[in-house]
């Protein structure tokens, strides 16, 4: 086994998760390595900060607080109880209406301009039209 | 954990001092794992108050699969997440970075003998370096370690809370030390 994964199971061994031939193999690696031994070292240091962490107090009151917050949550009207639920509901009709009126923009957009745009190109057709028979006259004479 | 059932049980039957024996018994622990993960001391409060009324709220739903110890670790640290996923929306600036002094104090406290720890440094101040170097992991390693080094849970705890393997358990914490070590570098000779 690499120094890796016992530096891996000295994780676990500080914890006491690991098995008694987990536990063996890790012991014999350690007489040998000084390595992993100054590793395990480390990590005991680690470990022994968080014992120095004070254990904090929440806030005064914190159950006479807790217990007017749920009789208010009770008190309140349906929809307020529910105002999370209430407000994905409203963005979903929101989203609903967008696309409506959308789509709604989107067939006047291309069912009524586009006749606009032929119109255009039938101009521009006949003006080339013209334009061709012109050429032809001053190449072959008067057409017909 | 049979009295946490039978408080429970009280509870869905309509007893308010049941669940008021609940809050009472877990309030401490669920702050201070918040405050572990948030690190900030009113929003912990708020997060655990929150906490507390969705226990009051989806008892009901508890079906008595794991402990309830479990599934009020599991409902904080969705919270958690939940807050810290609003937060990465939102520039907060917490505090990571040790100076000169902090290390020193650390060093001091570490090489001293446990009894002269309150006389040598002022619990406060080592309170802000330990959450210092817990601010600067990423969250996943923040809530592995508060599970572990705070509330002293079991990896099949741990691996039920986060519902993740045991495997992972094992390496995400072996993971989060090194980052740890790494950012308390200054405690150690150079290699």
């Amino acid at each position: 086994m690499s120094c890796k994964k016992f530096r891996i199971l000295l994780s676990a061994y500080l914890d006491q998760e690991i098995t008694k031939d987990e536990e063996k193999k890790l012991l014999n690696h350690l007489k040998t390595c000084s390595g992993c031994t100054r590793e395990l070292e480390y990590l005991k240091q680690i470990k022994g900060i968080f014992l120095l962490k004070e254990k904090k107090e929440p806030e005064e009151f914190f159950e006479t607080r807790l217990l007017a917050r749920i009789k208010n949550k009770g008190k309140q009207p349906i929809w307020q109880a529910y105002f999370p639920v209430f407000k994905k509901a409203v963005l979903v009709i929101f989203i609903f209406f967008l696309l409506i009126v959308g789509t709604v923009n989107y067939k006047k957009f291309f069912y009524h301009r586009p006749a606009e745009i032929v119109s255009d190109l039938l101009i521009d057709t006949q003006l080339e039209g013209n334009f061709e028979e012109e050429l032809l006259e001053i190449y072959y004479g008067p057409l017909g | 954990m049979e009295e946490d059932f039978e408080l429970l049980a009280k509870f869905k039957k309509g007893d308010q001092q049941a669940f008021e024996l609940l809050v009472r018994k877990y309030k401490m622990t669920v702050f201070n794992t918040i405050y572990s993960i948030i690190s900030n001391t009113q929003e912990a409060d708020d997060i655990a108050q929150e906490v507390f009324l969705k226990v009051y709220t989806k008892a009901g739903s508890f079906k008595g699969g794991s402990s309830f110890s479990t599934w009020l670790y599991r409902i904080t640290v969705n919270r958690c997440v939940d807050e810290l996923r609003k937060r990465k929306n939102k520039i907060i600036s917490y505090e990571t970075e040790f100076n000169r002094e902090d290390e020193l104090k650390l060093k001091d406290v570490l090489v001293s003998k446990e009894g002269d720890i309150t006389e040598e440094l002022r619990k406060k101040e080592l309170e802000d370096i330990i959450q210092k170097a817990m601010n600067s992991l990423p969250e996943k390693d923040r809530i592995i370690l508060t599970l572990k080094e705070i509330d002293g849970l079991s990896y099949k705890e741990i691996s039920q809370v986060m519902k993740i393997s045991l495997a992972k358990v094992k390496i995400w914490l072996f993971r989060a030390r090194q980052k740890l070590k790494e950012k308390l570098s200054f405690l150690y000779p150079e290699e």
